[in-house]
């Protein structure tokens, strides 16, 4: 049979591609921390044999942080990849999930630490993942539907402005239910569970945080790539006249990608609280205009954009923390996102959501 | 009806008394038009004269304002596009819109996209390949990067995996060598004989006339003359109009 040779060469350069992907991570990483232990030398005049061992502390720190905005930037990336609309709410549909994580842990199972056990805590963020992740995709879909597809058709500005009232209306939401201030998250995944490491610690809370995003990301990664539903998204976002011709539901395609958007989102809600041990209703506007930076930089509408992004900014902000300047993080932040788009205007990777991702 | 399909009732695909818009404009003015299974109908006119609108009438990307289109017995004028493929309608669009950025190989599988029951596309595939053996060589290669000529063949290839009954063909020839357009077109007469009804939109009016069963003529929305393939051929009008002879 002729089409049975076809899938061969596809496979070769999928496997090609993923290697230079982790070939170029790892080289990233690797620099970084050269980097922030020169820095280190200089700024904090380290004993010289700590500096390295807390360059990597940090950078573990900093891949976590990352994740976290990678995880709530996709979301930003795939609805602008597909309907080209900034969507504002976002960054709140992750601060409803970061309160729904709590109102679970805390308020249902009466969590208030660390929990030891280490089967019970498995099961406990197993159940917080997905208790949230739905409710989220779900709240994404609901605000799709709601307030922007009868937008569809009008004026690019409609729905932009539409997205900034529904970020209002869930900050206030929030604020209504939950007060203004912090609100405690229960951090139940133990602080304290730390390895040292030749004069420093490193954080097994920032390595769960970093492994569980990557996992995510490969499942998104897997279904726009190799299923049938991922490729009639990436159809879409390329020709959505032409996807329809070929039998794709558009309507149903654009709630997906508003689903995959809120669950993710949703997941970083659940890891911010662990991390940070607090909610509050402004989160979203906070956490969701960094991992807004993420996409943009990355090339918005680019899911490898976005993750790229979150990492750049991620190590961006721990860089300057690391030295002692957290103050100048946001500064560095925007300058760097203000340099790439003046010299490349569609962002690092510049391309598009029907890209493989 | 005029045209049948040798049985009892109408036609496979019914245009009756259609008016399509295009925002304020007035595309089609009450167009009548019926394509009989296993034909090849082609619709022949100027830039303008509603061709391309008569094909996205039919396939859902445009709905009639008043009139009505029939496939196989069913009213299909305001069913959305997305499920008149199920039905089997297969759309070659104007200017093909291929998905530039999906491999050949994925442009195929989108053209199947409808047959969600279908595990094993390989006879489909198989059957685009002979058709088109550019395609297999090409594969692995993103749509975008295709010639003209081979975009077309994807085109065609992808609208064919839908298993259409009936296929609308939007300009098919438009930009490709003497050549190729010559072995296109032998294909739509190989896809015609292996059972798939045709209904042909072309600037090349001898062409699209020389394959067809039957044509229409259509100028400014409204269907002006009708009739064989060949008795338009030989027709005056049709021949200084659209043939280019004095």
């Amino acid at each position: 049979m002729i089409a049975s040779s076809v899938t061969t060469p596809r496979t070769r350069s999928g496997l090609n591609r993923s290697a230079r992907i982790i070939g170029f991570a790892v080289g990233a990483i690797v620099v970084y921390v050269v980097l922030l232990w020169l820095a280190l030398q200089v700024v904090d005049g380290f004993a010289p044999e700590r500096a390295l061992p807390v360059a990597i502390q940090q950078t573990i720190n900093a891949l976590s942080i990352g994740a976290i905005y990678a995880l709530i930037a996709l979301g930003y990336t795939m609805v602008y990849g597909i309907i080209e609309l900034i969507n504002f709410a976002h960054g709140d549909v992750f601060m409803i999930g970061a309160f729904l994580a709590v109102v679970l842990t805390g308020g249902i199972f009466g969590q208030t630490g660390g929990v030891k056990d280490v089967p019970f805590l498995a099961l406990l963020l197993l159940v917080a993942l997905l208790f949230v992740m739905p409710l989220t995709g779900g709240l994404n879909v609901f605000i799709e539907r709601v307030f922007y597809r009868p937008f569809r058709h009008a004026s690019r500005l409609a729905p932009l402005i539409t997205a900034v009232g529904v970020s209002f209306i869930l900050q206030n939401l929030a604020l209504l239910v939950a007060g203004s201030g912090d609100r405690a998250a229960p951090q139940i995944f133990p602080l304290d569970w730390q390895i040292p490491f030749g004069g420093a610690e490193i954080s097994v809370l920032s390595i769960f945080i970093f492994a569980l995003a990557l996992v995510l990301m490969l499942l998104l990664q897997t279904f726009v790539n190799r299923t049938r539903l991922g490729r009639a998204m990436r159809a879409t976002a390329q020709d959505q006249q032409a996807a329809s011709l070929m039998g794709v539901d558009l309507n149903q395609t654009i709630a997906l990608t508003f689903l995959l958007g809120g669950a993710l989102a949703g997941a970083a809600g659940v890891v911010w609280g662990l991390r940070f041990g607090f909610v509050r209703q402004d989160l979203g506007f906070n956490a969701g205009l960094k991992a807004f930076t993420s996409a943009v930089l990355g090339g918005i509408g680019n899911i490898s954009g976005a993750v790229l992004g979150g990492f750049i900014i991620g190590f961006i902000e721990n860089f300057a923390s690391s030295l002692g300047f957290s103050r100048w993080s946001e500064f560095l932040v925007f300058m760097v996102l203000t340099l790439v788009l003046i010299f490349r205007p569609t962002g690092i990777l510049g391309q598009q959501l029907g890209d493989r991702a | 009806m005029s045209a049948t399909n040798g049985a009892s009732g109408e036609a496979m695909l019914v245009i009756d008394g259609v008016h399509t818009y295009y925002g304020q404009i007035h595309a089609l003015r009450g167009i009548s038009l019926t394509v009989a299974q296993g034909e090849i109908v082609t619709l022949i006119g100027a830039n303008g004269a509603g061709k391309t609108t008569t094909l996205k009438t039919v396939s859902g990307m445009l709905h009639p304002r008043a009139g009505r289109v029939r496939f196989e017995g069913d009213d299909i004028s305001k069913l959305p596009a997305h499920k008149l493929v199920e039905r089997g309608i297969g759309h070659a669009p104007e200017g093909r819109r291929i998905f530039p950025r999906l491999t050949v190989l994925e442009n195929l599988q989108m053209g199947a996209f409808s047959r969600r029951d279908v595990k094993d596309l390989g006879p489909d595939l198989d059957r685009v390949f002979t058709l088109f053996p550019r395609l297999l060589e090409r594969t692995a290669q993103l749509g975008g990067t295709l010639s003209g000529g081979e975009q077309q063949m994807l085109a065609i290839g992808r609208a064919l995996m839908s298993q259409p009954r009936v296929l609308l063909l939007d300009e098919p020839s438009l930009g490709l060598s003497p050549i190729l357009v010559q072995q296109v077109f032998e294909t739509i007469k190989d896809i015609n004989r292996q059972g798939t009804t045709v209904l042909l939109v072309e600037q090349n009016a001898l062409q699209a006339l020389s394959i067809a069963h039957r044509g229409y003529v259509l100028q400014t929305g409204e269907v002006v003359l009708t009739g064989s393939a060949e008795s338009l051929r030989q027709n005056e009008t049709v021949r200084k109009a659209y043939l280019g002879e004095d």
